[in-house]
């Protein structure tokens, strides 16, 4: 797929003759950080399912038994709400496991899934590590702090991406903010919390797989249960975020998508965004 | 990773310096300066400061050849234009502040080559990955997602067995036989489930329970029934909370005598290392025999909040937390804490382990 030049290298039309100019980019991403963010799609992926189907085993929202199935877990609520109203759905033969069989590896498989669950876990650390090291060495670590600005900033590139779509249908000029930094405050409000929500995922991890040896960090939580909760919420971070991210990376474009790949821009100049 | 990136890397302490706009690029970015600077009415010139970075790199990674001298890359024209404007405000680089990323000439050549090499990378990590995911998951879970033929891997296993020993280990480096658990309050007790699931045994074995010790250094097997345990040892009483591998977990008020004084009363023989602790009385879901049977390090039988409980909540224990006789340990996963405990029997290898045998790790220390 790239043995042609990257639609975005323009090269002038003299490009042809055999003495090529050079191609002005910019290092975007270190490669341990290029490393890391890859890393984390299957290890993210594996912690959030096997998390889930751990989840089954003692659910943190329940209420008390169902007068008809005895069902007493939220989760499983959900599933036979979707079973009795998603079309399609109506035939599913165990709505109470909707949820884990959609979700999660699923259900009634502790074992497998904590085995899993801790591997991951393992190799997420590992590349936390890898990550923080690439941010230290390429010193991308600075476009990541967040400025005084950011406030403002990040509600008015929010009122663009409301606006977008709009402007996009009704065909009207939506200009994009103007930003000199590497990020704008959205992203760098995302960008710098996730990899926190990393180090808090893995702290109340270590909090509820050691609650005695390590009683300190669990009551640095609230105590066990409390770190469980807060466990769980924080993998919605990484929902939340990662879906977002996924689109808006699509919606910049191919430059912004081979800079996590390769490393290097072509964006050596910024100037704004017009949708025509 | 690669020589190009490193011949980048020791490019930029000269870029830095020689570049006479990056103040310019730190006003723009100081908090200071206000978000005036990122409304539309600033000059577009500010917004080009990267531009002016363009360093002329010599590139010849993959010798190829290296680059015209002469050439003007495209963006120089517009970034001259900036770099003659006037700085008057020059501020020294904060330590925190964003520095501008320094824009790099490529040989087209290299930039392809690099793309080629780090695209096929990513490729085949996401083969590797997909290949991972096969491996790893439960043959449940693929019939889900349309993949019906078993494929089941001989080594899965023996894998993620290796990588459960790890977390094992790491367990083991974090006990300690000195410290203590937290303890509560009696106003923090909270109700402790029957975990039977339905398969609570008929008490009918209560009258006729003894708790028999093998593998002691007298060679002996030594028979002991409630009232000589009760008797013959100090009782302690905690208040500790047991965490099920499941999440849950519970506050409960023990009382009972320290596996520690057992051992140091009737000595395990001296190469034993572990005990294997049992229930002969337990039930499978059906209602059929299923022996308990479970593997606990002495280090940890040694520790002073390892009890040999004999009371809940300040009365003899009842059929569903284990009567007459239960093991507490509370620096391990509940499923260790066996209940109605038939025989001890102190071994010098690892002995079998219930769960551990149905997928569960074996040291469980928490």
């Amino acid at each position: 797929m790239s043995h042609s030049t990257p639609p975005d290298c323009e090269s002038k039309p003299t490009s042809t003759l055999p003495e090529q100019p050079g191609v002005l980019v910019v290092r975007k991403h270190h490669f341990l950080v290029r490393w890391s963010h890859w890393l984390n799609v299957p290890i993210l992926l594996g912690l959030i399912l096997s998390g889930i189907s751990t989840y089954w085993a003692s659910p943190i929202y329940q209420h008390k038994p169902d007068p008809n199935k005895g069902n007493t877990d939220v989760a499983a609520d959900i599933g036979i709400w979707i079973c009795a109203h998603v079309p399609g759905q109506h035939h599913y033969s165990s709505p109470l496991d909707w949820i884990y069989n959609h979700m999660s590896l699923g259900p009634g498989m502790l074992a497998l899934a904590l085995r899993l669950h801790w591997l991951c876990a393992y190799l997420f650390m590992l590349s936390g590590i890898v990550y923080v090291a690439g941010l230290v060495s390429g010193g991308g670590w600075r476009s990541l702090l967040p400025r005084r600005t950011d406030l403002l900033d990040a509600l008015r590139m929010f009122r663009y991406y409301l606006g977008f779509p709009f402007a996009k249908l009704t065909r009207h000029k939506w200009l994009h903010p103007r930003f000199s930094t590497k990020y704008n405050a959205l992203q760098r409000a995302a960008y710098f919390s996730v990899p926190i929500a990393g180090f808090l995922s893995v702290a109340t991890g270590w909090a509820i797989h050691k609650p005695m040896q390590l009683y300190w960090l669990a009551a640095l939580f609230g105590g066990y249960n409390t770190a469980r909760v807060g466990h769980f919420w924080l993998m919605w971070i990484y929902i939340l975020f990662v879906v977002p991210h996924v689109i808006l990376v699509f919606a910049d474009g191919w430059d912004t998508l081979r800079s996590m790949i390769v490393g290097w821009s072509t964006r050596v100049e910024r100037s704004e965004v017009v949708v025509k | 990773m690669n020589d190009k990136e490193n011949g980048d890397d020791s490019l930029k302490p000269q870029q830095i310096p020689s570049t006479g706009v990056e103040p310019k690029q730190e006003i723009a970015e100081s908090p200071e300066a206000g978000p005036e600077d990122t409304s539309p009415s600033v000059p577009i010139a500010i917004e080009k400061p990267d531009a002016v970075e363009a360093i002329k790199q010599p590139v010849d990674a993959d010798g190829s050849r290296p680059l015209s001298v002469g050439h003007e890359p495209r963006t120089d024209e517009s970034a001259s234009s900036v770099a003659v404007k006037p700085v008057s405000v020059k501020k020294p680089q904060s330590f925190f502040g964003e520095r501008p990323l320094p824009a790099i000439e490529m040989a087209p050549r290299v930039l392809r080559y690099q793309s080629r090499r780090d695209f096929l990378a990513l490729g085949a990590g996401a083969l590797a990955a997909v290949a991972g995911t096969g491996f790893f998951l439960p043959q449940d879970t693929l019939s889900r997602i349309g993949f019906h033929q078993n494929m089941d891997p001989p080594g899965k296993e023996w894998f993620l067995n290796k990588a459960l020993r790890v977390d094992d280990d790491v367990a083991e480096a974090l006990y300690s036989g000195t410290r203590r658990v937290p303890t509560y309050t009696k106003s923090q007790i909270t109700s402790l489930k029957n975990n039977y699931n339905g398969s609570t045994p008929d008490p009918g074995y209560i009258s006729v329970w003894k708790l028999t010790l093998e593998g002691l250094a007298s060679g002996l097997s030594i028979s002991l029934d409630i009232r000589n345990l009760l008797t013959r040892f100090p009782v302690h009483e905690q208040i500790t909370r047991l965490v099920c591998v499941e999440g849950w977990s519970a506050i409960a008020w023990w009382a009972g005598l320290r596996f520690d004084d057992l051992l140091s009363a009737f000595p395990p023989m001296s190469q034993a290392n572990w005990a294997r602790v049992e229930s002969s009385v337990n039930f499978d879901a059906s209602g059929n025999p299923d022996p308990y049977f479970m593997s606990l390090d002495l280090a940890t039988a040694r520790h002073p909040q390892t009890l040999l409980a004999t009371h809940f909540n300040g009365q003899p224990l009842t059929v569903d937390h284990g009567a007459p006789l239960r093991l507490l340990v509370p620096v391990k996963l509940g499923l260790k804490n066996v209940k109605a405990i038939t025989s001890i029997t102190y071994v010098a290898e690892e002995p079998r382990d219930y769960w551990a045998e149905r997928g569960y790790s074996r040291y469980d220390g928490i």
